[in-house]
Formats: structure tokens, C-alpha cells, sequence
């Protein structure tokens, strides 16, 4: 029997989403577990080892998290607009999620006499795309904010915004270099075309610029202003609980990830070894845990900027900076003949 | 209102002593003095305004470290303590009457600021008012209450005696609880015919702003009023701060405070003396040792004891060690209200750890230590205490200090953060009657265990370490400073201790202190801790009162927060470093 290719690339398609999906909700719920390790050492404290434990260390800490998460009272603020309390985490996660359709992810392999693309969709403007998506996500924190008729979830929100908005400039800037050497605004190009050495060599001060900007655009440490525990007490989702409070929580680690594997596919070679070695998802997944750690680990170092520095930061610093790295790279590009 | 520097008179006459100073005013206000002797100066209530403003411009008399009152029954007292930071020395007292009929005395927010909520809570409690006071409103109790709690004829709810320690509650054969003894029968104490659910606060005292006062008021609406707390992560407790911004900048701060409040006074007064000294302890949790010594102290003063050599050691070591561990957590709290995920808080409170197991050790509790006595100090400590603090003290903390140091002062992020935020001028320091380390950022070297030694602080080399512009960054790293300098004491106190006795006297449940009254204080790692203490002969204190530091500290936070941002306004309160234990009291 064979199968119309139309189903088949159906069924591969909602396979591979599916598979990404759960994926990145199993990394989701470990990287919450990693967090408390990592700071734990950096704070010299043992961190969970109880729920679970093997070895000391607590693998089913996640899900017995997730288990009260569910079972935590969902709490309604009596003056919230209650459609855009709801739809808010939920635009959050979902805006997470579609960024990774396309996300390259292995490279292309014979299995079962099938082509299988590991990736969800090669779209020709990809880079754009996750840009476009990234931006999309600020209006899950925007509305929980406003949502929540709570004046901290306001002021979360106003200045997520703001952020958000500032930083996404120069985030988009510091990819424009890379994209004039590859060429192409298709990440699965831009991979390949890294195969010998990868763009970090040739993209230093973007991959700086990108890397810190993408670190303020997923509310990190220390440009986390949205969600200032010690101002706002927790800033946009001040009022959420139970479920929809862990949805957000989902979205922020899963936005994580998707900057760290924006950061490895457009600077680091993605799934590409090192000058060629063994290219495979596990070079993926390793360059994603780096640039996790040291999210991390700037989570348990640094304080916080203030609002007004953060965005004098943003926009007098990274901004111009950025401006500049492309035109070092074009005028060089030139010079060279590319 | 002045805020003019003072200036020292030439072949300045020894003003500590306040028979000369009440010849001083009577030279310039013939009929201002009622009386005066050891025990103060009493002062006419009408001209009481005029002689701290004398006092304060020109003998000197810049620095209010306490008002507080007592009820004679027959009469109110109203006590102030004025101090020179310059001079130094004990503090005098000035006393004015008030009737007891609708008491009433003029009040000194117009010379010091820092008057400000010491007498709102001397109105709150004991109900007399402030004429010219700004803002005379209950400030630790809520403003539906009636009565005033420290007069001597008002009876709490759950009132059993007059002073402890109490009857047997078994005395009838069977146990009577003490519910059934209240007056009331109940567990607070309305006014007649409130409703408690209809009751809502007169629109004087609350300010607020709806629409359609906003209005009528041609207020700029993008003002938003937040109230910060009572519940929130970086309040430092259930402190509530009015705040009004215009964005996310502050344009007004008022702390409401008095969530924690127990009344601390009047317990105090029930209790005997020695029976107070546990409760010393719940004031600044943090710093029970330093409570405790200062407490001692007072009643020391009334009594006329001193303590042995080795208990005079062991006081010094015990509150230096607290020092240290307190200034390390502040530390750590501050980078917290900064914005870190707890690490320097957490690094902090490790080498804490250590501090208590020795506190433990001795005191046999961890926190609420509860070890000084009045001659002398609770348990004696063992060798392996000595080694151990040795070993601290000689090498661990120094090491750490200069770790925390280097994690923190070095951070870029903090440097610029911390600069120029929160400014305290070295003038409005002094009249807010700010102490403590917040003093001495602002530039004024004052610290009582030099300018009015008390135990043996005398002996030992020591450094006052100060800021000059009085920002968020000088609070830091003054605090740091004293952390080496508290190492610097411990040091040489670890080198002298000397064997011997630790108490005067025999143990004893009841102290009998003869009649009189004290103020007495000690430099707490929060700031002057001062205790005034009225005994009348017998077992329990007539008047007992807690200046808390964190409380009138917290009289300076609207200027300081003004103009900045609300993330600064966070940090600036936790650089002030208070214990709600000790501001609600």
C-alpha cells in the first residue's frame, strides 16, 4: 500500500511537531530542576534531593512540582478581565512554542527508505520568522499584565514592553551580519553554510550584542525588570496561580531555549560539529546547555540594572553598537570581495 | 526651619551636666525653667518650643535621640533626650508637664525632624497631643482604636493583674482562664457604638485619591498611588509603604508601620525586670546580644553595678559578634533588594551560621539569646568557645569579609546603582535623628561607644568609619568597614579575657532597683538603641520605653526616596536595615 506523499508529509509533520513539542516541555520541566542545582552550587547549598532521589539528585522533582502546580487553587482577581487574564499565558506558551518550526535541529537522514528532515519547516525566510514570533511573545506579558488589573502587574507589563521592544532592535541587528555572509535567511542555509568554521569567528561583537539582548528579551538575570521580585513582587504575573502561573513559567524557560538555539544555529553552527565533527542533534542540545549555564549562572552572580539604565543600555549602547557591527562586516565584505 | 550647623561657644562650660545647661537657659529664658537637676531639666510646656531652639542652635544640642513620656497618674511627663554629636557625653534630659486633662505640649518637629514619629507614637500611646505637630495621627495602633494603652488606667483586653508575676491561676481549685477575667470579654476593645464592618477611616487621616477627587483636585492623574505591602517580598516584614509615583518615579513615601505591634511598653511594664530581658530579644531579632546589653545597661545605671572584668569581656565579644553577623546579612539583604537571586545573602548568612552556633553554644539559643544579666551575664563561655571564636576571628571572618567585599563593592552593576542614590545630607541626618550606620554614612563620626563609652569600649582601638555624601554606596560600605572594625575589637578583647567571675553578686529572679529613672543606650548594629527606664522601688519598671532605631530611622525614608526611582526607593529601604520587631514594637 502506498500512501499519497501529501499524508505523508502530513503525518511527518504532525509526528515531528509532536515530538518537538513534548520535547521541549520534558526540557522545560528539567531545566527548572538544572536551575536549582546550578544556583544551589553557586550559593553552596545542596539543592532538592528528596523527590525521587538517585544519587542525590531528584529526577522526579519536576513532575512532583508540576503535580502541585495543578493542584494549586487557580485564583481569579475579582476586577481582572477575565478573557485576557486567560488567553494571556496561553499566548505566552504558544508564541514559545511556534518558534521552533523552524528550528533546524539534525541534519537531513535516510530512515526507513523516507528523507526525513529534522526540522518542522524550512521556510525561506526563517530568521524573520523567529524574529516576527519573538515578538509576538511580548503580548502574552503585556495582557497578564493588564489582565490582572493589579497596579505591579501594570507596571510589570509597561515595562516588559518597553523592554522588550528595545531590545528586540538590537537582537534583530546583531543577526543582520550573519545573514550578509550567509546569504540566505533560511536557517537550515545558514547552518549548512557553517559546516567548516562557524559564524562566531567572524561575528564576535554580534554574537556579544545577541547574546546580551537575548537575555534581556527572555527577562533573565539581570535585565529580569518584568518580573522584579523584590519591586514588584513578581511583576506581570503577580496574580496568577496554579496552572496558568506554571504556563508562563513554561514560556520563560522555553523562550530560554529558543534564544540559546538561535544563538547556536546562527553563530555557533547549530548541529554542526566543530570543523565537521559528527554533526547531530547532541552538538544541538550541548550548545543549548552552554548558553542555558551561563544564563544560569549570571542568574546567580548579578544584580539587577534599573529600568531607566536598562534602557539607556539598550538603546545608547547595543543599539549603535549593533548599527556599527554591520557596517564593519559590509565595508569588510567588500574590501574582501566575500 | 533651621537646619543651620551648630557651632561650639567658646570656653564651652561642660554642658553634659544639666544644671549648667538649665542656667544657660535661665540666662536667656528667665522663666522657662521650672526645675532641674540630675535627672533634667523641667521645662515650662509654653516656652518648651524657644528652649530647644536655643538648645539646638546655640549650646549645641543638635541630635534628639529620644522622646517619650510617662503618666505620674496625677500628671503627664513628657521626656526628651538631647544630645551634642560633637561634644558627646551622656544625653540630657528635658522634661515638660501636661495636664491630665486633655494633655497637651507644643511640638519639636519644627526644630527636629527627627521628632516626628516619636511623638506621634508618644500620642498614640499615652494620648497627648502635639500642638504644631504636622501629621498627629496614630502610628502603631490603627485609628478606630480607643484609649491610649500606656496610661496607667487602661486595662488590655485579657487583663489579669497589675504587674507580674501573676497570681495562680489554680488558686480556686480549678483553672480560670484568663478570658474570663477580661473586662471586655472580648479580644479588642471598640469604642461605644462602632461598627466594625461600616467603619471606614475619615477622609483627613487617609488620603485617598479616587476619580472623582482627583478631579475636583486638578491632580495630574498619571499619578498612581501603590501600596507597597504590608505583604511583600522586600518590605523587611509587614511594613507598608504609601507610595505615590509618577511612572516608575517616587514622588511620596509614607511608612505605615505597626503590624507587628504588641506594646512593647506596657508588657514591659507588667513584667519585672529581669523578667524583661527575653523580651529585649523580639525587638531586633537580629541583634539579640546587643539588645540585651543595652537593656542591662539602663537598669545597671539605676542600680549602680558594674559587672566583672570577664563579663564585661564577654558582653563586648557577644555584641561584636553580633554586629558582624548582622552587617553581613544587611549586607546580603541589600543586594537582594538590589536584585540579586540570593547569593550574597546567602554567603552571608553561612559564616551567620557559625556566629550562632557559638551563641547557642553559650546562650543555649540561637536568636532569642537572652544572656545578659544586670551585673553580669547569664552562663559563663567554656575554652572551646574561646578557640573556637578565636578561630573566627583570626581567620575566618577576616577572609570573608574581604571576600563579601570583593563580590560586592567590586560589582560593576552595584556601582552604578548605588552612587548618588538615596542621598541623606550630613544636616537632615542629624535632625532626622537617623543613627547607626546611616549617621555615620552621611559624614557625622558619632558612635556611642566613643562618644559616651559603656562597658569596656573604652580600651580598645578602634576606628569610626564614615561616608561623605550619604548615598546607598556610603551605607554600604560604612557597614562594611564597622564589620572590620567589630573584627578589629574582637581581636584585641579575645587577647586580654581575663578569668574571673562573671556576675556581681548572686544570681538573682528579683532585682530590686532602687528609685529613679535612666535612659540608658548602647550603639546597636542598627543604631542607638536606648531604653528609658522609670523604676518606682519596686520589682517591676513604673515606665519602660524602647527607642528603636529602625523605627525612627525609617523618619528620614520620604526624603531620601523622593525623586527616585521605586527600584532605588526598595534598595534605599533596605540600606536602612530595619527589623519591623523593633520599628512596631
Amino acid at each position: 500500500m502506498t500512501l499519497d506523499p501529501i499524508v505523508i508529509t502530513l503525518i511527518e509533520a504532525v509526528v515531528k511537531t509532536i515530538v518537538v513539542i513534548v520535547a521541549l516541555l520534558t526540557a522545560f520541566a528539567y531545566l527548572t530542576l538544572v536551575e536549582r542545582y546550578v544556583i544551589a552550587k553557586i550559593q553552596s547549598r545542596i539543592g532538592p534531593n528528596r523527590v525521587g532521589a538517585i544519587g542525590g539528585i531528584a529526577l522526579l522533582q519536576p513532575i512532583a512540582d508540576a503535580i502541585k502546580m495543578i493542584f494549586k487553587e487557580d485564583f481569579w482577581p475579582s476586577q481582572a478581565d477575565k478573557i485576557i487574564y486567560t488567553i494571556a499565558p496561553g499566548i505566552a506558551v504558544g508564541t514559545a512554542l511556534l518558534a521552533w518550526a523552524v528550528m533546524p535541529l539534525h541534519p537531513s537522514t535516510e530512515i526507513f527508505g523516507y528523507r526525513v528532515d529534522f526540522f518542522i519547516a524550512d521556510v525561506n525566510i526563517g530568521v524573520l520568522y523567529l524574529l516576527a514570533i519573538g515578538s509576538l511573545g511580548v503580548y502574552g506579558i503585556v495582557l497578564g499584565g493588564w489582565g490582572s488589573n493589579n497596579k505591579y502587574s501594570m507596571l510589570g507589563a509597561l515595562r516588559s514592553t518597553a523592554q522588550m521592544i528595545s531590545y528586540e532592535v538590537s537582537l534583530g541587528l546583531a543577526l543582520v551580519g550573519v545573514l550578509m555572509i550567509s546569504g540566505s535567511l533560511s536557517l537550515v542555509t545558514i547552518v549548512e553554510k557553517q559546516s567548516f568554521i562557524w559564524n562566531v569567528v567572524w561575528q564576535p561583537l554580534g554574537f556579544i550584542i545577541y547574546f546580551i539582548a537575548a537575555v534581556a528579551e527572555v527577562n533573565r538575570l539581570p535585565f529580569d525588570l518584568p518580573e522584579a521580585e523584590t519591586e514588584l513582587v513578581a511583576g506581570y504575573q503577580t496574580e496568577y496561580s496554579s496552572l496558568k502561573f506554571a504556563l508562563f513559567y513554561m514560556a520563560e524557560y522555553i523562550n530560554m531555549i529558543t534564544v540559546s538555539a538561535i544563538a547556536a544555529t546562527m553563530f555557533l553552527g547549530g548541529y554542526q560539529g566543530p570543523f565537521g565533527i559528527l554533526p547531530g542533534v547532541h552538538w544541538l542540545v550541548l550548545k543549548i546547555m552552554f548558553f542555558i549555564f551561563v544564563m544560569m549562572w549570571m542568574r546567580g552572580t548579578l544584580p539587577r540594572f534599573r529600568y531607566d539604565q536598562l534602557m539607556r543600555f539598550g538603546w545608547q549602547v547595543l543599539l549603535p553598537l549593533a548599527l556599527a557591527n554591520i557596517f564593519i562586516t559590509a565595508l569588510v565584505m567588500l574590501v574582501v570581495g566575500a | 526651619m533651621s537646619v543651620t550647623a551648630p557651632v561650639a561657644p567658646p570656653n564651652t562650660p561642660n554642658y553634659n551636666d544639666p544644671q549648667i545647661v538649665a542656667e544657660q537657659i535661665k540666662t536667656k529664658y528667665p522663666d522657662a525653667v521650672e526645675s532641674s537637676s540630675a535627672q533634667g531639666i523641667v521645662v515650662q510646656s509654653d516656652q518648651l518650643r524657644e528652649v530647644a531652639r536655643y538648645l539646638h542652635d546655640e549650646l549645641a544640642f543638635d541630635y534628639l535621640n529620644n522622646v517619650t513620656s510617662v503618666d505620674w497618674q496625677d500628671r503627664f511627663e513628657v521626656v526628651y533626650n538631647l544630645t551634642s554629636l560633637e561634644r558627646g557625653g551622656a544625653p540630657i534630659t528635658l522634661k515638660v508637664n501636661a495636664a491630665r486633662e486633655n494633655p497637651s505640649v507644643p511640638s519639636l518637629v519644627p526644630v527636629f525632624r527627627g521628632a516626628d514619629f516619636q511623638e506621634r507614637e508618644v500620642y498614640d500611646l499615652m494620648g497627648i497631643r502635639f500642638e504644631g505637630h504636622p501629621n498627629l495621627r496614630r502610628i502603631l495602633l490603627w485609628d478606630g482604636f480607643e484609649g491610649y494603652p500606656l496610661r496607667k488606667d487602661y486595662k488590655e483586653p485579657y487583663y489579669e493583674e497589675e504587674k507580674k508575676p501573676f497570681g495562680s491561676r489554680w488558686d480556686k481549685g480549678h483553672h480560670v482562664i484568663a478570658e474570663d477575667r477580661n473586662p471586655w470579654h472580648d479580644n479588642v476593645q471598640y469604642p461605644s457604638n462602632f461598627d466594625a464592618v461600616a467603619y471606614k477611616p475619615p477622609r483627613d487621616q487617609i488620603q485617598v485619591i479616587d476619580a472623582a477627587q482627583a478631579a475636583a483636585m486638578r491632580l495630574r492623574t498619571d499619578k498612581i498611588v501603590l501600596n507597597f505591602g504590608p505583604q511583600h517580598p522586600s518590605t523587611h516584614g509587614v511594613l507598608r509603604l504609601r507610595v505615590t509615583l509618577e511612572g516608575e518615579t517616587v514622588r511620596g513615601v509614607e511608612p505605615i508601620v505597626g503590624y507587628l505591634h504588641r506594646n512593647h511598653d506596657k508588657i514591659g511594664e507588667r513584667n519585672t525586670f529581669v523578667g524583661n530581658m527575653p523580651y529585649t530579644d523580639r525587638l531586633d531579632y537580629f541583634t539579640s546580644m546587643a539588645n540585651n546589653l543595652a537593656y542591662a545597661l539602663t537598669v545597671e545605671k539605676l542600680l549602680g553595678i558594674k559587672p566583672p572584668e570577664r563579663a564585661e569581656y564577654i558582653r563586648v565579644i557577644m555584641a561584636e559578634l553580633t554586629r558582624w553577623q548582622n552587617h553581613a546579612v544587611a549586607l546580603g539583604f541589600i543586594y537582594n533588594d538590589l536584585g540579586a537571586f540570593y547569593t550574597p545573602l546567602i554567603y552571608a548568612m553561612e559564616e551567620r551560621e557559625l556566629i550562632l552556633d557559638l551563641f547557642e553554644a553559650t546562650a543555649g539559643s540561637r536568636m532569642m539569646c537572652n544572656y545578659m544579666r544586670f551585673g553580669g551575664v547569664a552562663r559563663d563561655v567554656t575554652d572551646d568557645f574561646i578557640a573556637k571564636c578565636k578561630y573566627l576571628v583570626n581567620e575566618r571572618l577576616p577572609r570573608r569579609t574581604d571576600e563579601l567585599e570583593a563580590y560586592m563593592v567590586g560589582n560593576e552593576i552595584f556601582h552604578s546603582r548605588a552612587k548618588n542614590i538615596g542621598v541623606l545630607p550630613r544636616d537632615l541626618a542629624i535632625n532626622y535623628s537617623t543613627a547607626g550606620p546611616v549617621l555615620r554614612a552621611s559624614g557625622v563620626k558619632y558612635d556611642i561607644r566613643r562618644a559616651e563609652p559603656y562597658s569596656i569600649y573604652d580600651r580598645f582601638d578602634f576606628e569610626i568609619p564614615t561616608g561623605t555624601t550619604g548615598d546607598l554606596y556610603d551605607r554600604f560600605i560604612v557597614r562594611v568597614a564597622e564589620m572590620r572594625e567589630s573584627l578589629k575589637i574582637l581581636k584585641q578583647a579575645l587577647d586580654q579575657f581575663p578569668a574571673g567571675e562573671i556576675m556581681t553578686g548572686k544570681k538573682n529572679y528579683q532585682v530590686r532597683v532602687p528609685k529613679g529613672e535612666a535612659y540608658g543606650r548602647g550603639e546597636n548594629p542598627k543604631g542607638e538603641l536606648g531604653f528609658y527606664v522609670v523604676s518606682d522601688g519596686t520589682a517591676n519598671p513604673y515606665r519602660y520605653h524602647v527607642r528603636g532605631p529602625s523605627f525612627i530611622n525609617l523618619t528620614a525614608l520620604n526624603d531620601m526616596c523622593v525623586g527616585y526611582k521605586i527600584a532605588d526607593m526598595i534598595v534605599i529601604l533596605g540600606s536602612l536595615d530595619i527589623v519591623m520587631g523593633e520599628v512596631d514594637r
